[in-house]
Parts: C-alpha cells; structure tokens; sequence
C-alpha cells in the first residue's frame, strides 16, 4: 500500500503529455507498470537498451518518452546511455527501481545496489531518488530537466525484502 | 556486390526517406554517398538501429522509415526482431547487409553463415526478400514499394576494405538537423 505513489507518478505524467512508458519489468516500480498497463501505456521491450533505443526514435519524431527498469538493467545499459542519450542530448526520463538499497537485499542485487548512486554520479546523469512525499517536486523537476533536452532519472529505493 | 555499392543503389532508388544507419562503416559510408537531414547517423550503441527506427516508424505511420542495419549489428539486438514483429509497424524498411564479419573491428567473423538472420526474421513477423545481385537489389526496391511491412531485406555481401571517412557532423546537429526535417 505504501507504494501507492507510483500511481499518482503515472497520472502526473500522463497528464503532462508524457507520451511513450517503455522498457522492463521491475518489482519494485510494480504499481507503476501495473496502472500503465492498465490504460494500455506500456511497452515491455526485451532489454533495457532496446526500451532506450524505441524511446529515442520516439523522441526524435517529437513524443515524449519516459523509460522504466531495474537498476540491473540500467547497469547493463551504460554504454547505450553515454554512446547514445548523452551523446546526443536526448530527453528522456529514466525511472529506476534500486534493487540492493538494502544491505540484506538478495545476492545478486548488492554489489551494483551498493554503488548504485556512485555510477549515477560517475556518467553524470543527473538524478533524484524520489519517496512518497517528495514525488511531486520531483517530477516537477524531470520535466524540467527533458525541457532543457537533458536527460534525467528518477529513482525508486526497494524499502523491504519481501 | 560490397556495401558500399548496396548503401549507393538503395539511397538512390528510394530518395530523401528517412534512414537510420548502424554504427560504423554503414553510417561511414552514407555519409560520404548522400549526406543529408533525413540521415540518423547512430555512431554509437551498437544494435541498436532498428530499435531507433522502429520508435520513429510507429510515431510516423505515414512516413516509410528505412534502416541500414548489418550483420553484426542486429545480432546484438535480435530481441529487437520479435518486438517489430510484434509491433508490425507497416512502414518500417529494414535492410540486413550481411558479409558475415563485423567488418569496423577488422572483418572478424560473425555467425550468418550458418545461421540465418532472415529466417529469424520471418518468424517474427517480418516479411522477407533476399538479395545478392546488384539488379535484384534495384527490382526488390521497385517491388517493396506498395508492400506493407514490417519488411526486411537480406543483402549478401562481399567484404570490402574500402572505407568511408568517418561522420564529421557533431551528434547534436546531426539530431537538431534530422528532427527538423521529419517533425
């Protein structure tokens, strides 16, 4: 219930002509994906890259995109954010989930969990990690972001273990 | 024929259309052929210029979107056959010139001699021609022309160790330039 929030993100940005959600399934933005589905928003995309890629030519034909994943999977796409994103200053919202936040997280998330806001700060993707209260300003600060053509990401700690 | 004869006959037959190239000597060699603001040179992320052209096929429906993919390439991202597939963007062109090497990186050899892309291709949705003579080439571009995709051009050919000098165009501009003309 708690995860509640990521509902209202979704209406938000819909609301604001965000056009395109893209990318891979990811427990803990679950509601996200799960009211984006519903409205039929959602295109799941086999990798990550692929998801950044389908949002690119979106963007370059003028609609607005916002791409959602695991923070395993933005690890996987670095290369594709520096080589492509960066390289040409494409506006697009990353919403990441961060698996690991935790220390007693599952194995196979702590090592990138741990340096998770670490490789944010070393590609220089500007980012914010949004919580139920501060979601709003936030959002409010991604747009703002993607109007200047800059790119930016948005991320969502795993608060349980569950 | 070499790829550079194949990127010569296809930019010339279909005219100013919107193209995504693949990194390396595709864009290379675009570039120097028809450099013009319909071009999306993608010089970086490798794999990913179907999946570029494909975000700005179903953005575009009425426009015909044309990639220049290459063997190498489009094996980094096969995942992105079964979402075209699904997809079935009716105006997304993809051609696979396909020397069986990842020709940038020195000609080392990829696995499309034996395993065929196209056949993947075609069981994901995509309808398919197969190319290896430079006529057959000119024919299936005239033929293509009132078919609706997602269609994907299979174009053997040879290696070739001529190549293009690099894209010059800074990436912002190439991107200001290209969504001026299409938007």
């Amino acid at each position: 219930m708690s995860e509640d929030f990521q509902i209202e993100i979704f209406n938000f940005f819909r609301k604001k002509n965000i056009d395109n959600f893209i990318g891979v399934p990811d427990s803990t933005l679950k509601q996200f994906i799960s009211i984006g589905l519903e409205q039929k928003k959602i295109l799941i995309t086999t990798r990550e890259e692929e998801a950044l890629g389908i949002a690119t030519g979106m963007t370059l034909s003028g609609s607005s995109s916002l791409v959602f994943m695991q923070n395993a999977g933005f690890a996987n796409s670095i290369s594709t954010i520096t080589s492509l994103i960066q390289l040409y200053s494409i506006p697009i919202i990353f919403l990441i989930g961060w698996r690991g936040y935790l220390p007693n997280d599952a194995p196979e998330h702590t090592k990138i969990g741990k340096i998770q806001p670490e490789l944010l700060k070393l590609i220089g993707l500007r980012s914010k990690i949004i919580t139920k209260k501060n979601w709003e300003r936030n959002c409010v600060w991604a747009l703002k972001q993607i109007q200047q053509k800059k790119p930016c990401a948005l991320v969502i700690r795993r608060l349980s273990n569950e | 024929m070499n790829r550079k004869e194949a990127i010569q006959i296809i930019s010339s037959t279909i005219g100013k259309e919107i193209i995504v190239s693949a990194n390396g000597f595709i864009s290379r060699d675009l570039f120097e052929i028809n450099d013009n603001e319909n071009n999306f040179y993608m010089i970086g992320s490798m794999g990913l210029a179907s999946s570029i052209g494909l975000g700005i096929a179903l953005k575009k429906p009425k426009k015909r979107v044309y990639v220049f993919d290459g063997d190498g390439n489009i094996l980094m991202n096969l995942g992105s056959l079964v979402t075209v597939g699904f997809l079935k963007p009716g105006n997304l062109i993809h051609f696979i010139l396909d020397n069986n090497s990842h020709e940038s990186t020195g000609g080392q050899p990829t696995v499309s001699n034996v395993i065929q892309i196209e056949k993947i291709a075609k069981v994901s949705g995509y309808k398919i021609y197969k190319v290896k003579e430079k006529s057959e080439l000119k024919k299936i571009l005239t033929e293509i022309e009132k078919v609706s995709g997602p269609i994907l051009i299979h174009i053997r050919i040879g290696k070739s160790h001529a190549s293009s000098k690099r894209v010059t165009h800074n990436p912002i501009y190439i991107k200001n330039r290209f969504m001026r003309s299409i938007n």
